[in-house]
């Protein structure tokens, strides 16, 4: 049998193959290229130091269980928890927060857990939906987005926590994250960026520097139709659907990545919220809390796949955005998680456009 | 660029992922018939070839087959045993009538629909194989690579490789024909009978299968 006589061609001249190839090929969901380049830049970076010899952080300020321990179903960007008291009570004394120039050489910040993070599952209410969205979106168009130009660098500050389940010796208990502060900035066309976030990253940080941009960089942002149904569309046929995530909720779940970490230029956020009204299954929820502990309305939408529900929290009065969270809104079909965890929260504490990469907004002028 | 991964620089594993990332998950994908298991494999091929990075040859072409070469064994490890592929390529195909339900947006539908049906064809294809003979079929077809590299990638002699490669193309052919029936069947209205018995009884045994 040799593979260059005829009756052995290679097999794409078969015709057995000819209807296999050319099958739609989808790429990876939103914000998961990101998500794993994160996560594989963060761990060469912590072998780096460990290999290279320089000394390892004090056994009292690691975590063995924390570094392989990333729960691979949260977002990026995801992050949890509401009550920052419950957490706060459980923080190890001594533990220096990073955001700042602590930190060792290239180790990771360590960051401190606690008991999960559990809220009240506000009630959702899907008629009110679209009436909330709409004053949302007036609201919203009140206020100015950015003008970003080259070389200058979108600035985002949130408070985040992230939970997760975490076993040792065969025990899995469901830990959330303190409340930490996670800082990142993304130069305009989404191919250049820092990250500072302990628990991912050393005080000095990582780039997130690469040739496949995000999907909120603002120059993207600044192209997208302003009309809410030439948005939605366009939302929709970007956004194919992925492992069994349904369109609705693969579409909500992009316009949360465009509208949380990311700065939407000024008419671009109320089309977002108009196009999110238009999504079968978007509900009002009379009660959610952000990061910080404020108490505000969200619009969100229940993933049915897995009984978790993503919340955009708003001010009461203002409407003004919060931030946003995963709630554990159904009992979940096995796992240790339980109806009425936090799976991740992150309130947006500040945006400002910078002048440069790693510059925080106080340097300017 | 090999030079540059032996020694460990971050950036040249930062332009890896960048290059190879998407390739890596649908080969993940054909090999697992999971996108969620696909993004696991492809998330774990790259922290693997960070750890075996001093296992590159100093020598040779783009770090492709290398990384694709990790990804195989990688997915072999998540996805053991035959029968979970069917399951999962079953799983696939289900998932599929559930997405297209969107009204407004009816014009996508039509190549929507087809598209799920090549993968759906795919899948019922590369199920019909064992895990050994779809690995070399993959890595031939959508890499469209040649069999000496095929057999490098996978550590196999050249002559496993054809012979796979053999036991796998009499199955598709036996498949075929099947499958090119049931597809049609999909496309059309189920009032109207396309095929006669023939075509029918194939398509009982194939599902027999599954």
């Amino acid at each position: 049998m040799n593979h260059t006589s005829p009756s052995q061609p290679h097999p794409a001249e078969w015709p057995e193959t000819q209807e296999l190839l050319g099958a739609e090929e989808r790429g990876l969901p939103a914000g998961r290229h990101e998500f794993h380049k994160e996560h594989l830049m963060a761990q060469i970076h912590d072998d780096l130091r460990t290999t290279h010899g320089t000394p390892a952080a004090p056994a009292w300020q690691r975590d063995p269980q924390r570094d392989s321990q990333r729960n691979p179903f949260l977002r990026r960007n995801v992050l949890l928890p509401a009550m920052a008291c419950a957490v706060a009570a459980a923080v190890v004394g001594g533990f220096a927060l990073a955001g700042g120039a602590g930190g060792n050489g290239e180790g990771k910040t360590p960051l401190a857990t606690g008991p999960a993070l559990t809220t009240q599952v506000g009630t959702a209410d899907a008629k009110a939906a679209p009436e909330l969205l709409n004053r949302i979106s007036l609201a919203s168009a009140d206020t100015s987005g950015p003008t970003v130009d080259d070389g200058q660098f979108i600035y985002i500050a949130s408070k985040v926590a992230n939970t997760y389940p975490r076993t040792v010796d065969d025990k899995t208990t469901v830990v959330s994250e303190e409340l930490h502060t996670r800082q990142v900035w993304q130069s305009p066309d989404g191919k250049d960026g820092w990250l500072i976030e302990p628990g991912q990253t050393s005080g000095q940080g990582i780039t997130l520097a690469g040739e496949h941009p995000i999907s909120a960089a603002y120059n993207s942002l600044v192209k997208l139709p302003t009309d809410p149904d030439a948005l939605l569309k366009k939302i929709y046929q970007d956004n194919d659907p992925s492992k069994g995530v349904a369109r609705d909720q693969a579409a909500f779940v992009a316009i949360g990545d465009l509208l949380t970490e990311s700065y939407p230029p000024a008419k671009l956020a109320p089309a977002l919220y108009k196009a999110a009204a238009k999504i079968p299954g978007v509900v009002a929820v009379d009660d959610a809390v952000d990061a910080l502990g404020r108490h505000g309305v969200a619009v969100a939408r229940l993933n049915e796949a897995d009984g978790q529900r993503e919340e955009w929290i708003f001010d009461k009065k203002t409407l003004a955005f919060l931030g946003e969270r995963m709630v554990q809104a159904q009992p979940p079909e096995d796992g240790p998680i339980k109806r009425g965890t936090v799976l991740f929260t992150s309130a947006i504490t500040e945006r400002a456009v910078v002048d440069g990469n790693k510059q925080l907004p106080s340097q300017v002028g | 660029m090999r030079t540059r991964v032996r020694a460990g620089e971050p950036d040249a594993f930062a332009e890896l992922f960048d290059a190879y990332a998407q390739v890596v998950y649908h080969h993940a994908f054909r090999l697992t018939a999971d996108w969620s298991v696909a993004e696991d494999v492809m998330s774990a091929t790259f922290m693997e070839a960070w750890r075996r990075r001093e296992s590159v040859d100093p020598e040779g072409g783009p770090l492709r087959p290398w990384l694709l070469g990790i990804a195989t064994n990688v997915a072999r490890s998540h996805c053991r045993s035959n029968r979970r592929y069917r399951a999962a390529a079953a799983a696939a195909a289900e998932a599929g009538p559930a997405s297209l339900r969107i009204p407004d947006h009816a014009e996508e539908t039509a190549s929507r629909v087809d598209d799920r049906r090549r993968i759906n064809a795919t899948l019922t294809a590369l199920s019909s194989l064992k895990r050994a003979e779809r690995e070399v079929l993959v890595l031939c077809l959508w890499e469209g690579m040649e069999y000496a590299d095929v057999a490098r990638t996978l550590r196999i002699p050249i002559g496993t490789v054809r012979s796979r490669l053999s036991r796998a193309r009499t199955k598709l052919r036996r498949l075929a024909e099947a499958e090119l029936g049931r597809t049609k069947r999909e496309l059309t209205p189920r009032t109207r009978q396309v095929k006669g018995d023939r075509t029918h009884a194939i398509r009982s045994a194939e599902e027999g299968i599954r």
